[in-house]
């Protein structure tokens, strides 16, 4: 009879988790959206809680403490996007009219003609005619094309954003209490080990994004550094802050992030020296061939890489999350194919806080006799 | 009639002291605190309710925190060769476990309820995220559990020749 009960009861919650499961899938395109914010407030709120802690230390109050911190990053955010986008209109207006003129497209092809007559002989193909010129024009065509689905997808970015940062501001107002909400579900049993595995989380998380958020800076820091030395060597580099701290937020994703800020700078040594004879005919260290500074940004950046992965990174982020590097590529691997360079960039994290999550559940198993 | 407004707004004038802060009150550790201090303490605690004879924690189990008696009793025991040895009977308003807020090492002995019991619980980890936002309020627990510990260490010194005898 017992065998038969037992039997009943793993049939109806086989079906409750198949219809769990199923529910969860009929509506996840719904609350995907809304998941991906609550993570994003998630993470901002680590990151931002103890920077509202120690100012509430100051001020004694909560309240007064989120506010200032979420003022603060509202308007650093705001800042850097209004000038870069002011800043990139510019650009972006200035090479148009370049592009325009018809000595610059003189300019592109006789560069195109000289770099193949500097080729050797076994690299020319029959494709003699194409004209680099109109190829060119094709590809900013294209350029703008996506430049404009970018504003569109810009107003669904704002919106999600002041989303998230509402999110963040009750998350972290009331960030204690939400948590003592959410251990009080814990069983007797197992209450103190779930403090101790959330409070682990927390301290993984909070150090990770913090030594992460220290390495960019120090990546932005010195990619400006390096593209200002560049332009004392006449490299003609615009935008420089902005590439720097490009390079730095692209550096939290890794392996992939670091070539993220050399492509813009490619793009604007580019940009700013077509006709320049000089720069087309650069060598670096006087031996190598280097056109536009080309090779010149890519060592700056390869030496900027190599100080954040040998120094800074060691230093700031450590063994915070303590994964083993071909881990990290298949974490990273999982989450690109999942939710794209989103799930790049919080792929890490998540491995880590599954790390800690496996080392608690082997701790608890061992001492199952003592609970 | 009360307008909400105005009850909404002076709220916290007459506002009744809670349970838990009066439990709180009662604990050495918690001496000396103002009645604001001792309510950002009771946010930081979290009250659990047990059946009679259910295991608070087991001896040599993972320690995180200590326990005050709101009501209902707890058995504090070591288990001998099979034999229950009952080192202590708790009441309201006794409090166990304290030394977990400063070290991890697992419990010295097992908490058992003998009858339906309602705790407080106040944890390493909400003591150290205390430490990171009111040092001022965290020093002043750290220090009257010191002086808890030092006082345990006192009487088990005086009892220490007794025994010898």
């Amino acid at each position: 009879m017992d065998k038969q009960k037992n039997y009943i009861q793993l049939i109806y919650r086989l079906m409750v988790g198949l219809l769990s499961i199923g529910f969860l899938y009929v509506i996840w395109p719904y609350i995907s959206s809304v998941l991906l914010m609550l993570v994003f407030a998630f993470l901002f709120t680590t990151v931002l809680l103890s920077s509202v802690d120690s100012l509430e230390r100051k001020i004694r109050n909560r309240g007064i403490s989120v506010l200032a911190v979420t003022i603060g990053l509202i308007a650093a955010i705001s800042i850097f996007i209004g000038s870069f986008a002011t800043n990139l209109a510019d650009q972006a207006g200035d090479f148009s009219q370049r592009l325009e003129t018809e000595s610059f497209m003189d300019d592109f092809n006789s560069f195109i003609d000289k770099t193949k007559a500097k080729l050797p002989d076994f690299t020319k193909g029959g494709n003699e005619d194409v004209d680099a010129a109109s190829k060119l024009n094709e590809v900013v065509g294209d350029l703008m094309s996506t430049l404009l689905s970018f504003a569109g997808a810009l107003g669904s970015f704002v919106f999600n954003m002041i989303m998230v940062i509402i999110f963040t501001i009750i998350l972290l107002l009331n960030y204690h209490q939400f948590k003592k909400s959410l251990v009080s579900f814990i069983p007797n049993k197992y209450f103190e080990v779930g403090l101790r595995l959330i409070y682990n989380i927390e301290q993984q998380v909070s150090n990770y994004l913090r030594g992460q958020l220290l390495a960019a800076t120090s990546v932005a820091i010195m990619s400006i550094i390096g593209l200002y030395i560049l332009n004392f060597f006449g490299a003609n580099l615009t935008l420089v802050i902005f590439i720097g701290i490009i390079a730095g937020l692209a550096n939290l994703i890794p392996l992939v992030g670091p070539f993220i800020g050399m492509l813009i700078a490619f793009a604007v040594a580019l940009m700013n020296n077509l006709g320049n004879e000089a720069a087309q005919a650069h060598m670096l260290f006087n031996a190598i061939p280097s056109p536009f500074y080309i090779l010149d940004v890519a060592l700056m950046f390869i030496i900027v890489q190599q100080v954040d992965n040998n120094f800074i990174t060691p230093l700031l982020v450590g063994e915070s999350v303590g994964l083993h590097p071909i881990m990290v590529m298949i974490a990273l691997l999982i989450g690109g194919t999942l939710i794209g360079p989103m799930g790049m960039l919080f792929a890490v994290p998540a491995a880590g806080i599954i790390k800690v999550i496996g080392h608690e559940i082997s701790f608890v198993t061992k001492n199952a006799h003592l609970l | 009639m009360k307008s909400p407004l105005w009850s909404n707004l002076f709220k916290n004038w007459n506002s009744q002291e809670s349970e838990k802060v009066i439990a709180l009150k009662q604990v050495p550790v918690f001496d000396g605190l103002s009645n604001k201090e001792l309510v950002e303490i009771e946010k930081l605690t979290h009250e659990r309710t047990y059946q009679s004879g259910e295991h608070i924690f087991k001896n040599k189990a993972p320690s995180e925190g200590m326990f005050i008696i709101i009501s209902g009793s707890v058995e504090i025991y070591l288990d001998n060769a099979g034999s229950k040895n009952v080192l202590a009977k708790l009441t309201n308003p006794d409090f166990f476990g304290e030394i977990a807020l400063l070290d991890t090492e697992p419990r010295s002995a097992g908490a058992i309820t003998t009858s339906p019991s309602t705790l407080l619980g106040f944890f390493r980890p909400d003591l150290l995220s205390l430490m990171e936002r009111n040092p001022a309020l965290s020093s002043k627990i750290l220090t009257n559990l010191g002086a808890v510990l030092a006082e345990r260490l006192r009487k088990t010194n005086e009892l220490l020749p007794k025994s010898d005898n």
